[in-house]
C-alpha cells in the first residue's frame, strides 16, 4: 500500500506533458489488448490486399532507422575516439535501447502468432531477409540493453558490472556498428522481393544499400534532435559545438546517399519512372525536403553551427526519411484500381502510443538516471579503469541526484 | 529450404486448358470439401463480373474467374482458374523467416502451419497473390492451396483435377510441356501462343493454355526470373559485410586509439623532462 502511494505521489509532481504521454500510452495498452481479443482483422485496415499497414511501415520499417542514433553516435565518438562527443553517447544509447524494445513490442503486435516469435531461433532460413532482420534486432536490443545497464550500475553503485561495460564499451560499438548495418541494409532487401508490385522510382537493386546510407545519416540527425530537444525542454546544457561536428558529417553521408540514388534511378531502374503523378510528387518531397534541403543546409557554415538551424535541418532528414519508408513500404506498393488502404483508429492509436512511449520512458530514465552527466572533463575515460576512478564518480552522481 | 536439388522436369504439374473449360466451377466445390473449408456468405455481382466469391481468401483456395468479351459480334465468356501456381522456386519459401513453406519433389508447395508465426512475408513476396491470412481469427495463420499433398503423396490427383471434366491435365512437368507445346502446335488457331507458366516467376506447376492475350484475360504480368534470386543477390553478401564492417571499423578504432597513446606518451616525456629541469 505505501509503495503503491509513494509511486502515486511521485506521479502527481510530473508535469503535466508526461502525464499525457502516459494517458497515450494507456490507450494504446487498450488498443493492443483489443487486438488480442478481436483478432487482426477486425480491429485493423489490413487484408490480403495490404498484408502489411501502418505497424509494419512505422513501428518496424520507420522505427529502425529512427533508432539509428546509437550505432552512428558509437561508431563516431568511440571508434573514431572523437572523445568530446561523449556526452551525446549515452542519451543516443537510451533512446536507442528503447527504440529498438519498442520496435519488438510493434512486432509482436503484428505478428499472428506473437508467443511463436522465438520459432525464428530454432528454423533458420537464411534466404529469408525477415529472419535475418529478426536475430539482428534481438542481437541488437541485447547489446543496447547491456550498454544501457552502464547509468544503471552508475546509478546503484554496482561495481563489477560498471568495470566490465567499460571495458566493453569499444567491442559493444564496433559489434552494435556490423549488427546494425546487416538489418539496417536488410530492411530494404524486403522489398527485392516485390518486383513487380513496388513501384520502379524506389525498386532497384541498391536500395539495401540505400536504407543503410539512409539509416546513417538518420542517425546522426537523430542524435542532434534529441540532444536539441533536451537542452530547449530538459534545462540540459547546450551541445551546438559538439553537434557542429555532426554537422560536418552529415553532408559528406547524404552526398554519397545521392550519388547511389541518382546513378541506381539512371542505370539500373527498368520500367517509366515518372507514371504516376502522385508517386512522382511523393518522390520529389521526399528528395527535396529530406535530402537536398538539409544537404545544402548542413554545407552552409552558418547554419550548421546554429543551434536552432542544427534543429530544423535535422528535423527535415528526419520527415524526409520517415517519407521515404512509408514511399517504400506503403504508397509505392499500392497497385492502380486496388483500393487505398488507410489506418483505422485502433491502428493509429497504438502507433501514437508507441511514439509516446518512447518519449515517456526517455523523461523517466532520464529523471532517475545519470545519462546526461558524462562530459569527458568530468570523468576519467581510461580503460580499463585501474583506479576505481569511475565508481568514486558514480557515488558522486548518485549524491547529486538525490540532493 | 530443401536439401537435394529437385528435378523440375519431374514435379507433378497441372496443364490448364481455359479453352476447354466450361466454367462448371467443379475445382472449386470439389477443393472446398477436400479441404473442408468453410462456406463464404457473398452476393452475386459484388465482384468483376460473374464469378463468386470474388476473391480468393482463406475460405477459398481456388475459383474460376469469368471474363466476358465479344466474339464475331457474339458474347462469349473466358474462364480463368486461379489457384497457387506452385512455384519451382517460390518466393513464399525463400522470404518465410522459419522455412514454413516447402517445395516438395513431388510438385505441391506445402505450408507448415505448426511453424508459421504469422508475419505475412508470403503474402507481400508472392507475385500472384496467393496466400491468404485468416482475419477473423485472434492469432491468425496462413491458408493458400496445398496442390492436395496428401492425395498426390499416395499416387490420386489433386481433387480439383479429379473433379475437372474437361479442362484439367495432370502429370509430369515435362510431359504437361509436350503436351501444351502439342496442342498449340496442332490447333494453331485456337491457342494464343504462350504457355502461362512455363517461364514465370522461374518455372510454375501450373501451366495455362488460352485463347486470349493473358494480360486480357487477368493474368499478372510477372517477371521471368525465379523471385528469391532477387533478395538473395543482396543476402548472400551479408556475412562478407558483416566482417568487413567488423574488420575496417576494429583498424580504425585501433589506429585512433594509437594515435591518442603515443600524444600521450610524448606530453608526459615532455613533462617528465620539465620536471627534471
Amino acid at each position: 500500500m505505501t509503495a503503491a502511494r509513494i509511486v502515486m505521489n511521485e506521479i502527481k509532481g510530473y508535469h503535466r506533458f508526461i502525464k499525457f504521454l502516459m494517458v497515450l500510452v494507456g490507450a494504446a495498452a487498450l488498443a493492443s489488448a483489443v487486438r488480442f481479443i478481436f483478432g487482426l482483422g477486425a480491429t485493423t485496415n489490413l487484408n490480403d490486399l495490404y498484408p502489411w499497414g501502418l505497424w509494419i511501415s512505422f513501428d518496424v520499417v520507420t522505427a529502425v532507422p529512427l533508432a539509428a542514433g546509437a550505432f552512428t553516435i558509437g561508431v563516431v565518438a568511440h571508434v573514431c575516439h572523437i572523445k568530446k562527443l561523449e556526452p551525446l553517447v549515452r542519451p543516443a544509447i537510451v533512446t536507442g535501447f528503447l527504440g529498438y524494445s519498442l520496435v519488438c513490442v510493434g512486432l509482436l503486435l503484428d505478428l499472428g502468432q506473437p508467443q511463436r516469435g522465438p520459432y525464428v531461433l530454432f528454423n533458420w532460413n537464411v534466404h529469408s531477409p525477415m529472419f535475418e532482420v529478426s536475430m539482428c534486432v534481438m542481437a541488437y536490443t541485447t547489446v543496447l540493453f547491456l550498454e544501457f545497464l552502464h547509468p544503471v550500475s552508475e546509478r546503484f553503485g554496482w561495481h563489477i558490472p560498471l568495470r566490465l561495460l567499460r571495458t566493453l564499451e569499444l567491442p559493444f560499438a564496433i559489434i552494435a556498428a556490423m549488427i546494425s548495418t546487416l538489418h539496417q541494409s536488410t530492411l530494404g532487401t524486403f522489398f527485392l522481393i516485390a518486383v513487380d508490385k513496388l513501384h520502379n522510382l524506389w525498386y532497384n537493386p541498391l536500395l539495401p544499400l540505400q536504407f543503410w546510407l539512409s539509416a546513417i545519416f538518420t542517425g546522426l540527425s537523430i542524435v542532434i534532435f534529441e540532444a536539441s530537444l533536451v537542452h530547449k525542454y530538459m534545462g540540459q546544457p547546450d551541445e551546438s559545438d559538439l553537434l557542429a561536428t555532426l554537422t560536418k558529417i552529415i553532408p559528406w553521408i547524404m552526398g554519397i546517399y545521392m550519388l547511389v540514388k541518382v546513378y541506381a534511378l539512371a542505370f539500373l531502374s527498368h520500367g517509366p519512372l515518372f507514371d504516376r503523378p502522385v508517386l512522382t510528387a511523393l518522390f520529389s518531397v521526399e528528395m527535396i525536403v529530406g535530402v537536398l534541403i538539409p544537404f545544402a543546409m548542413f554545407l552552409t557554415k552558418r547554419i550548421r553551427t546554429d543551434k536552432q538551424m542544427q534543429l530544423r535541418a535535422a528535423s527535415l532528414v528526419i520527415i524526409g526519411l520517415i517519407l521515404n519508408r512509408f514511399n517504400v513500404s506503403m504508397f509505392a506498393m499500392h497497385q492502380p484500381g486496388q483500393p487505398v488502404y488507410f489506418p483505422n483508429f485502433i491502428e493509429s492509436v497504438v502507433t501514437i502510443g508507441i511514439i509516446a512511449a518512447h518519449i515517456l520512458f526517455f523523461v523517466l530514465v532520464a529523471k532517475y538516471f545519470p545519462i546526461f552527466e558524462h562530459h569527458p572533463e568530468a570523468t576519467d575515460y581510461t580503460i580499463p579503469d585501474r583506479f576505481r576512478k569511475i565508481e568514486k564518480h558514480g557515488e558522486a552522481h548518485g549524491k547529486a541526484s538525490e540532493a | 529450404m530443401s536439401s537435394a536439388p529437385i528435378d523440375y522436369g519431374k514435379t507433378k504439374t497441372f496443364l490448364i486448358d481455359t479453352t476447354k473449360c466450361t466454367g462448371c466451377r467443379g475445382c472449386q466445390v470439389a477443393c472446398k470439401q477436400w479441404n473442408q473449408l468453410k462456406a463464404e456468405n457473398t452476393h452475386f455481382f459484388t465482384g468483376e463480373g460473374y464469378q463468386n466469391p470474388p476473391q480468393m481468401s482463406e475460405f477459398t483456395f481456388t475459383r474460376v474467374k469469368f471474363k466476358d468479351y465479344q466474339k464475331h459480334g457474339q458474347n462469349e465468356f473466358a474462364f480463368y482458374k486461379e489457384m497457387c501456381m506452385h512455384c519451382n522456386e517460390p518466393a513464399c519459401a525463400s522470404v518465410c523467416p522459419v522455412g514454413a513453406f516447402k517445395k516438395t519433389p513431388e510438385g505441391p508447395v506445402v505450408y507448415n502451419a505448426k511453424k508459421c508465426i504469422g508475419c505475412r512475408f508470403c503474402m507481400v513476396a508472392c507475385p500472384f497473390g496467393v496466400p491468404k491470412y485468416e482475419w477473423s481469427k485472434a492469432f491468425p495463420l496462413v491458408k493458400k492451396c496445398t496442390g492436395c499433398y496428401s492425395r498426390v503423396k499416395n499416387g490420386l490427383h489433386p481433387a480439383c483435377a479429379t473433379a475437372c471434366p474437361t479442362a484439367i491435365t495432370y502429370g509430369s512437368r515435362e510431359e504437361m510441356l509436350k503436351e501444351a507445346e502439342k496442342r498449340i502446335a496442332a490447333k494453331p488457331d485456337r491457342y494464343f501462343k504462350v504457355i502461362y507458366g512455363k517461364e514465370e516467376a522461374g518455372g510454375t506447376s501450373v501451366l495455362y493454355l488460352t485463347h486470349q492475350p493473358l494480360d486480357e484475360l487477368g493474368f499478372k504480368p510477372v517477371t521471368k526470373r525465379p523471385l528469391p534470386s532477387y533478395t538473395w543477390q543482396a543476402l548472400r553478401l551479408v556475412p562478407g559485410i558483416f566482417l568487413t564492417v567488423g574488420g575496417t571499423l576494429s583498424a580504425i578504432s585501433w589506429f585512433q586509439h594509437r594515435k591518442d597513446r603515443v600524444r600521450k606518451e610524448e606530453e608526459e616525456q615532455q613533462n617528465r623532462k620539465e620536471g627534471n629541469q
